[in-house]
């Protein structure tokens, strides 16, 4: 007798609607149907989910371990909120002083606060 | 030449595991990592597929509608349990051809052994209560060192049956409390089971190593797939258990057991380890009676695991 | 009509002994089939598959617990002795549901027959939907609570068998046959699955149950159609017993004795 073989899926849940969907693990299944049915009681018995995807592994791409490893991106301070936290200090000045039409030299170039 | 590649690739491998990282399916990693993965996870994968069976003797019979709800959760967690380290087991024997098929089918002939505790007899309610809060708790302490395991998949997995097992000592702990608190009759049920169980639960750590490690251990160990030995894990689970077992009353039935008051190491009885031997060789009270259930009812449906193979995919 | 509660159910003893009738059918037919479901745990063919049906076999428990619930705050007796102490004549499940997975049982020698088991399965879920269905209409408002509460998970099951009967029918060949035998084997067995026992007329006059009738048509109709898609015979339907009337098999008497073991050492111990 020729020895079985069998399709993967990939399970992929989401937990609450403003989420992404996470993958949790596979199951053996022969359609996508039978492996949503089989995901449900295999990884949900005790937490719940508001949606469930099924994918056949064949048709998952992902990277290898070196191309994982290239990707390390600089640090990039400009893309983020982190570079602009001094704004908050400025606002704060502006509150109490606001500036007037003649004088628009409430500040220096560099971000610091002059009184 | 392709030998200094591959010297380099292992060195580099190495690295990571020395770094912490963790490996993935399809990451490279030397044939000795993945067979001694798949010789540990196959086997604690059957385990989990065996050892659903004593427990489930009991399942149609628990004595309450609440019982019986319960440990039929447990003993299902037990199965799911299995799945989960059968896929990842099935994973890594990928690129030898080999998958669950071959996993049985090794369970069947002999070739893949399993844990002592569960080829052990199951005669009362009792039992069931045991292998809930101690063989259970034996199992949490082993798994809880390989949740640190550099192979990542093995470890997810791990992590979903840790947080399972939580539950299952409690559902193990409540049963044995109710006998305890019970009749005359219920709580000589529960020294019985205790009584039955105590040199199993010793054996399930494995022999102790007396400062000599394996070759097998020392390259788990290595490859950051286990980190404790053997004796470290029995003297925890002491540490853990025996004044619980004595706070209900229970005669632990090893009258030398004692705590070291200076080194705090536990002196205890050893089990007879031929006798372990024999039992995980499949010649223990139970081995045959449950291989020939799992592998008559595995062998009969055949033609459903046909029915959903890719074999149909065809036509 | 007006709704009731158990309390005001219970000052009315006709009707209190209808719904108790109905109960006892609903209870210990999920009873008996979790029993049945619980025998695979560990043996199912499929990994996978083993813990989904597991589900079932528990959710089939978690039924049977809330109608003996309501038995005992109708003042039936303790739910646990309800469903581990009353002899095989006093149980209600119908025969289906009683008879084996198979030759052997789960300890000794199981030949267990998967395609049986799920057609049977299928039977079972289809006629306890439509009886709570049919409850939606009862004046008693925890019976149609509990049929609410009740019919998400029987839905459930009613689709997982039938994924596994629309994969059978899908082969020809073994599977296919398998499946038909189980069909026509079911047949043999199914009469008393859709009686009402000697209650009918009460659960209509009292309004706990308002149209037996068309519980029974709209089970025969979605059989009939299932079936016709998944190009099988319609079986003829017999009836070698009447489990409402407390008529039972062997298998009954021998699960009974066997599920019972532990809580009949002691039924006032806690456990």
């Amino acid at each position: 007798m020729e020895r079985l073989d069998f399709d993967v899926y990939e399970v992929f849940a989401q937990s609450d609607p403003l989420k992404p969907h996470v993958h949790v693990f596979n199951v053996l299944a022969s359609t996508p149907d039978m492996a949503l049915a089989l995901a449900e009681e295999n990884f949900f018995r005790r937490e719940g989910f508001v949606n469930l995807w099924v994918v056949r592994r064949d048709a998952i791409h992902q990277l290898g371990y070196q191309d994982r490893e290239g990707f390390r991106k600089s640090e990039k301070t400009y893309r983020t909120t982190e570079d602009y936290k001094y704004l908050r200090d400025k606002w704060r000045h502006y509150r109490e002083h606001p500036m007037s039409a003649e004088d628009r030299t409430g500040g220096t170039r560099d971000g610091s606060v002059v009184d | 030449m392709v030998e200094e590649q591959f010297t380099d690739q292992e060195a580099y491998f190495l690295e990571r595991v020395d770094r912490g990282d963790r490996i993935e399916a399809e990451d490279w990693m030397p044939e000795d990592y993945r067979q001694q993965l798949v010789r540990l996870i196959a086997m604690h994968a059957v385990s989990e597929i065996m050892g659903a069976l004593p427990e489930k003797e009991w399942v149609p019979r628990a004595p309450t509608l609440y019982r019986r709800l319960a440990i039929t959760a447990k003993v299902q967690d037990e199965v799911g349990h299995g799945q989960l380290l059968i896929r990842v087991a099935e994973d890594l024997m990928r690129p030898w051809d080999k998958n669950r098929e071959d996993i049985m089918e090794d369970l069947f002939t002999g070739r893949l052994k399993y844990h002592n505790v569960f080829h052990m007899a199951t005669p009362t309610w009792a039992d069931a209560g045991i292998i809930g809060w101690l063989v259970d708790g034996a199992a949490v302490i082993t798994q809880g060192m390989s949740l640190s395991c550099s192979y990542a998949p093995y470890a997810r997995a791990l992590q979903r049956i840790v947080e399972e097992e939580g539950f299952h000592i409690q559902h193990g702990e409540s049963i044995c409390m109710a006998l305890a608190e019970g009749t005359p009759m219920q709580r000589a049920m529960l020294q019985d089971a205790l009584n039955r169980w105590w040199p199993a639960l010793l054996m399930f750590f494995g022999p102790p190593e007396k400062s000599q490690l394996s070759t097998h251990q020392l390259r788990n160990i290595r490859y950051r797939i286990r980190s404790k030995t053997n004796e470290e894990l029995r003297q925890r689970f002491f540490t853990k258990y025996v004044h619980r077992i004595w706070s209900l009353g229970l005669t632990i039935p090893d009258p030398t057991l004692r705590q070291d008051p200076v080194t705090k190491e536990w002196i205890y009885q050893q089990p007879d380890w031929n006798e372990f031997r024999e039992i995980v060789n499949n010649h223990g009270p139970r081995s045959e009676a449950r291989l020939g259930l799992r592998s008559t009812t595995y062998q009969e449906g055949e033609w459903v695991r046909r029915l959903i193979s890719t074999a149909h995919r065809a036509g | 009509m007006v709704p009731w509660s158990i309390e005001e159910l219970k000052r009315e003893s006709g009707a209190r002994a209808a719904a108790g009738e109905l109960l006892f059918q609903l209870a210990d037919d999920d009873f008996i089939m979790g029993y049945r479901d619980q025998e695979w745990l560990g043996l199912a063919p499929h990994i996978e598959e083993d813990v989904a049906f597991g589900s079932i076999g528990q959710e089939e428990i978690g039924h049977a617990a809330l109608y003996y619930r309501l038995l005992e705050e109708l003042g039936f007796g303790r739910a646990d002795d309800l469903a581990s102490l009353r002899p095989a004549e006093e149980r209600r499940n119908a025969v289906l549901l009683e008879q084996p997975n198979g030759t052997g049982d789960y300890l000794d020698n199981p030949h267990f027959d998967w395609a049986w088991t799920i057609v049977r399965h299928y039977c079972h879920d289809l006629w306890e939907i439509a009886r709570l269905e049919g409850l939606r209409g009862s004046r008693v408002t925890p019976m149609r609570e509990a049929a609410e509460k009740i019919l998400g998970e029987k839905r459930y099951h009613r689709a997982h068998q039938e994924l596994w009967m629309r994969t059978m029918a899908s082969r020809n060949g073994e599977s296919r046959e398998r499946l038909a035998s189980a069909v026509a084997h079911v047949g043999e067995w199914a009469g008393d699955l859709t009686e009402w026992g000697p209650a009918r007329k009460d659960l209509i006059e009292w309004g706990i149950l308002p149209d037996p009738d068309g519980v029974k048509a709209q089970f025969r109709h979605q059989l009939e159609a299932f079936l016709t898609v998944l190009d099988v015979s319609v079986p003829t339907i017999r009836m070698p017993f009447n489990g409402r009337e407390g008529q039972h098999t062997k298998a009954l008497t021998k699960a009974l004795e066997h599920l019972s073991e532990v809580y009949r050492l002691d039924p006032l111990a806690q456990w």
